[in-house]
């Protein structure tokens, strides 16, 4: 084999040549294919397969949603296991997916679905942190999730905040890379007709002028801590970013939802999430590199029928979990495409595990980690593929197992961050974006 | 082919060699140091591909069974060894989910081979008597560096045995520490490294220190307060971090108080401690402030959150009484174990009983078991609900049997025990046999509520002591000697394992009072260093060479900014001029602490709220009513004090005293005068509120340092 260096640099470009590549590079060479021929194809997949993202917008389905309903049915499982919802065919030839899913059908020659998720971990905090980090948490060291790996390395100053959570973080983001580095949360609910975001108008009586006094004088006071403690001053702390923000009117009009026309907010559907998505895709069109959706609830340990589809009961049209983020979700993909954001807009819609095979008594599913699926979208992911699958239960993965750590590891290389580049800890340790993740080469077109 | 061949000419050289292996303390060792038994694999509570072992090997009756006479035994074939499936498997001859976990020349391959040529017996019962690791500890100078790891067992059934090559090792930090195939651990950073071994049902922490300098340091002659400083000092002298100065009275003074009460020292008592010239004054300031009625509200809040406190709907009742009991019995200086014993034990109705509500705040015994472990023994015990916990000792029988204590609890309003009820344990799908975890069964009738809470306030175990010492020190010091400080388990060691010992011993010889700890921490000499740094312990995050910065917080920092600008909060629902540290109830309406990042139920509160400090409660201080409100208020501090006509030097001076609880020297007089004084009245007055403005957004004021 090749040696282990050249193995590396294999995996930091998308479009690079795979593993199954190099073994039959490497037997080439034996017969005289030489090194200078194999970096000429290197460089060939490089010039091709520049990463494209420019931004991502996560869509963070907390709680786990069931997979069995959503992205992974399985018509022909026993009762007990299949559900109460039949699948149905999309616009790619082959997929199917779950009928509440309907408007998400008509895009799926956009999505990559990977139905190969596994990990060891179902308990919330500990899977949500897997996912959203790609390292399993440990007591040493809290790891930054992909929003703040993103910002930190990102160093685009700009007056709207890197990292936006519409409309709360539900975890800490930033682990290690320290607070600078959390989401800016906005508050509030954007579906509602009075929705702001919080405190991000001047207090009454208090003008530009002033702020601009009231920042200067707050410089000569933390000069005078830091030189106390014998400590540098934060280059860009969390008061200058604030400042920016709230002196620029641009911050302001990226916010503001009442600018789109109304045929475009109904068409996100009037519910929080979609309007979520809605301000997601206002934000990444004024070059926010990293937005995350917080849609919550979908820890279904009972009543499928009511939360998934349903949302109360006796409801004549579902509005529950699955037609809302139904309606959010193909909105999303379908604008930003029609916009040509698409190809630089990674979408991942994932939580943070699948739910048991088996329904338990009470009509639900409970926690289950072994397989579950993702869905990534845009970005140069190459739409219309299903990656993996699960076995005829839906309860391990039958082939192409895909862990959080190789999830980790592509999402990074499909937005320009080497996987491999290292970060530091507060004491000057390294630590590498992403450790021993494998590229999931089908996802990097 | 080619495989099966080398495995049999292998095979050959080794017939000679067929002694009897015992299957628990020798076969057991294979599956875990190959991972068969981890819990992404055959331990998982389903096991995987039809093939089920138990976490890490912890129930041998079972291990055997599944892998002798389960699947008609064909997972065993002693006419050709090597056709096992439990070799052909993992040796990756037949196809194996989980890859090649064995190569066909290794030890564990031999092994096996060995034992089902013998007959695959599972042998005598040996037990484990002694059990030694070198080093245990380890100091070294420099980096790299490769420490041979070596592990002797003993059974009683004859010598010494190496067990080196069937020992698990892990590395807490595996950047920093590398262990190889042949457990050698090759040491690339400085610092106080650890490494864990497993073997059969032993965990044992391993230190592998390095000093973060070539250069020893001296620290013999260092003033120690208590046994705290001696074991500070001790680590910091063996990874040679020098140490800060001690900090000045006002810091000392400003840093005790805020985290004592939750408050800033008042100007009166600044000025009482400052011309206070008696030795004795540390001692008697921490003794005042903590007979304060500011000490129990700050102590009920922190108490609250580590047991979830939190009204329920349409019953406040409940939650009065349970906050009201939590209060008194803190202000009357009752021991924690007495408080434990009613929280673990009341009955009755609610809205009278306080500590009956504690299993109120949840729903059923499991979570009651959980909450048990979490506030009493600073254990999460939720990963033994669905199988033996990976990382600690506690077993599923543990866990369901310690949540079976509590199933016969009545949750409504009267809390009372009843005849029924019972938990399933889930290994057995039989009712769980009511438990003292890692103890004993528990036979009868009884209220085992009771058996319980007599354990954990006796001297039989330490988890109660241990977990409330790390939490206090968490409290004092903003880290705690265990990180997360509800995760205490042998593989998660403390950074000063005798001090958290000591710390524990001293606890319970009080009388479990938790003034009396506070106490030691607050006089130590550690507690008393100034957060300045030196070159060499700039980066010294955990060994307390200098103190740390912490944000106050949320509940402090919004009373702290409603004491400087003389301008309570108002919080809907609550009577006017509550403090927000006695808003214990975390759904209690309260925006701007929800802003800063306060506590809920829905977060760890055990944990750092890293939220703090972030863009949001930036953008709050700014823009939001929380300090323009206040400044603007004609019946603030500043504008009755412009109102009274004081000079720009007294305003400057009074807010300084109270922000930072010190003076403001020359130079800061002469620069603030300079920039404030204006002969316009109402440009002088925006600029003198653009002043305090700044002080309450100060990195000095932010932060308890």
């Amino acid at each position: 084999m090749a040696n282990p260096n050249m193995h590396t640099q294999f995996h930091r470009r998308c479009n690079a040549i795979s593993r199954r590549d190099m073994v039959r590079v490497g037997s080439l060479t034996a017969l005289g294919f030489g090194l200078v021929d194999w970096y000429r194809l290197q460089a060939q997949a490089e010039s091709q397969g520049r990463p494209r993202a420019k931004s991502c917008i996560l869509l963070w389905l907390d709680g786990g949603p069931s997979h069995l309903e959503t992205f992974d049915l399985k018509p022909d499982a026993p009762l007990e296991v299949r559900g109460p919802f039949q699948p149905i065919t999309t616009n790619v030839n082959g997929i199917q997916i779950s009928e509440l899913l309907s408007k998400t059908a008509t895009v799926c020659d956009k999505l990559a679905i990977v139905r190969s998720m596994t990990s060891p971990l179902g308990e919330h905090g500990l899977a949500n942190q897997y996912l959203l980090t790609g390292y399993k948490p440990s007591p040493v060291l809290q790891y930054p999730q992909f929003g703040s790996v993103m910002t930190h390395l990102r160093n685009a100053p700009s007056v709207l905040p890197p990292y936006v959570t519409i409309p709360e973080n539900r975890t800490t983001s930033s682990g290690f890379l320290g607070s600078s580095f959390e989401p800016f949360a906005t508050g509030g609910d954007p579906s509602k007709p009075d929705f702001q975001v919080r405190d991000l108008d001047f207090f009454p009586g208090v003008d530009s002028k002033r702020i601009q006094r009231r920042r200067e004088f707050l410089a000569d006071l933390d000069s005078v801590q830091a030189s106390i403690e014998s400590r540098n001053l934060p280059s860009d702390s969390a008061f200058e970013k604030a400042y920016r923000l709230v002196t620029s009117s641009e911050s302001k009009k990226a916010f503001d939802l009442s600018d789109e026309p109304a045929a475009v907010r109904s068409r996100y559907g009037s519910k929080m999430f979609g309007q979520s998505c809605l301000l997601a895709r206002r934000l990444v069109e004024r070059g926010v590199p990293f937005v995350s959706v917080m849609n919550t609830g979908w820890d279904t340990h009972e009543s499928l029928v009511l939360k998934l589809r349903d949302g109360y009961s006796g409801a004549k049209v579902g509005v529950g979990l699955i037609p809302t983020f139904d309606q959010g979700f193909s909105a999303l993909i379908s604008d930003l495409a029609e916009r040509g954001l698409l190809d630089e807009t990674l979408v991942i819609a994932m939580g943070e595990f699948g739910r048991t095979p088996k329904l338990n008594t009470r009509g639900g599913r409970d926690h289950w980690p072994r397989v579950f699926s993702a869905v990534l979208a845009g970005g140069g992911v190459p739409g219309g593929q299903v990656i993996g699958s699960s076995d005829r239960v839906g309860e391990s993965p039958h082939d192409y197992p895909v862990s959080p750590n190789d999830l980790a590891h592509t999402i990074y290389t499909l937005l320009g961050i080497d996987p491999h580049r290292e970060l530091y800890t507060t004491d000057g340790r390294p630590v590498p974006v992403n450790q021993g993740g494998k590229l999931v080469r089908e996802l990097c077109g | 082919m080619m495989k099966l061949l080398i495995l049999t000419g292998l095979l050959a050289s080794h017939v000679e060699m067929a002694l009897a292996v015992n299957f628990d303390t020798e076969i057991i060792p294979v599956f875990t140091t190959a991972g068969c038994n981890a819990g992404a694999c055959h331990g998982a509570a389903a096991g995987r591909g039809g093939f089920h072992l138990s976490l890490l090997g912890a129930n041998a009756s079972n291990d055997y069974e599944a892998v002798v006479h389960e699947l008609e035994g064909r997972r065993i074939n002693q006419t050709h060894p090597e056709h096992s499936l439990l070799l052909a498997k993992p040796t990756g001859i037949l196809d194996h989910g989980g890859d090649v976990a064995l190569d066909d020349d290794s030890p564990g391959a031999k092994r096996l081979v060995e034992w089902i040529r013998s007959g695959a017996p599972r042998g005598e019962q040996r037990k484990l008597t002694h059990f030694e690791i070198t080093p245990e500890r380890y100091l070294g100078t420099e980096v790299p560096v490769d420490v041979r790891l070596q592990v002797t067992a003993r059974f009683d059934d004859g010598e010494p045995e190496d067990v080196t090559g069937w020992t698990v090792f892990t590395a807490a930090d595996p950047i920093a520490v590398d262990i190889d195939s042949q457990r050698m651990a090759r040491i690339t950073r400085r610092g106080q490294q650890v490494v864990i071994a497993r073997f059969l049902n032993r965990v044992v922490p391993i230190q592998l220190n390095i000093p973060f300098s070539e250069n020893p340091i001296d620290l013999s002659g260092e003033p120690r307060a208590n046994f705290i400083d001696d074991e500070v000092l001790k680590i910091l002298s063996e990874l040679r971090i020098p140490i800060s100065p001690p900090a000045t009275d006002s810091d000392w003074l400003r840093r005790v108080t805020l985290d004592l009460t939750g408050r800033l020292p008042d100007p009166a008592s600044i000025e009482t401690f400052m011309a206070d010239q008696d030795r004795d004054r540390r001692p008697r300031y921490v003794e005042s402030i903590m007979s304060n009625e500011a000490f129990n509200d700050y102590w009920t809040l922190r108490f609250s959150k580590l047991l979830r406190m939190h009204s329920q709907p349409n019953d406040k009742d409940g939650f009065n009484a349970y906050s009201e009991w939590l209060r008194e019995e803190i202000r009357k200086g009752a021991g924690l174990d007495q408080l434990a014993i009613q929280l673990l034990t009341a009955e009755g109705d609610s809205h009278i009983v306080g500590p009956a509500n504690f299993g109120r705040m949840i729903n059923d015994a499991r979570e009651h078991a959980e909450l048990a472990g979490h506030f009493f023994m600073g254990m999460r015990l939720g990963c033994a609900n669905c199988h033996n916990h990976p990382l600690d000792r506690w077993t599923q029988d543990d866990y369901h049997g310690f949540a079976a204590v509590f199933a016969r609890l009545e949750r409504g309003r009267i809390v009372s025990l009843t005849s029924r009820g019972a938990v399933t344990n889930l290994r057995t799908n039989e009712p769980a046999v009511p438990r003292i975890p890692g103890e004993r069964d528990l036979s009868g009738n009884a209220d085992f509520r009771h058996d319980v809470a007599h354990w954990l306030t006796s001297n039989e175990n330490r988890y109660f002591a241990r977990a409330t010492v790390n939490r206090l020190w968490y409290a004092m010091f903003g880290r705690g000697l265990v990180e997360p400080t509800d995760d205490l388990r042998e593989t998660n060691p403390p950074t000063h394992p005798e001090l958290l010992e000591r710390l524990a011993d001293d606890f319970v010889d009080h009388g479990y009072d938790f003034r009396h700890t506070l106490k030691q921490m607050a006089l130590s000499n550690a507690y008393g260093r100034s957060g300045q740094l030196i070159d060499e312990n700039r980066s010294d995050d955990r060994f307390y060479s200098h103190a740390y910065r912490r944000l106050l917080p949320p509940e402090v920092l919004v009373d702290a900014i409603a004491d400087v600008t003389g301008i309570a909060d108002r919080f809907d629902g609550q009577v006017t001029g509550i403090r927000a540290v006695a808003i214990v109830d975390p759904l209690a309406p309260a925006p701007s602490l929800d802003i800063l990042g306060r506590c809920t139920k829905a977060k760890e509160c055990d944990e750092n709220s890293n939220t703090a400090g972030g863009l949001s409660s930036q953008l709050h201080l700014l823009n939001g009513e929380l300090i323009n409100r206040k400044l603007t208020d004609k019946e603030g501090r500043l504008h009755q004090m412009i109102h009274d006509s004081k000079s720009d030097e007294q305003i400057i001076r009074q807010f300084y005293l109270l922000a930072f609880s010190r003076m403001p020297i020359t130079e800061e007089l002469h620069h603030w005068s300079n920039r404030l004084s204006d002969s316009d009245a109402s440009e002088r007055r925006s600029k003198l509120e653009d002043f305090v403005w700044s002080l309450l957004n100060s990195r000095a004021f932010l932060e308890n340092h």
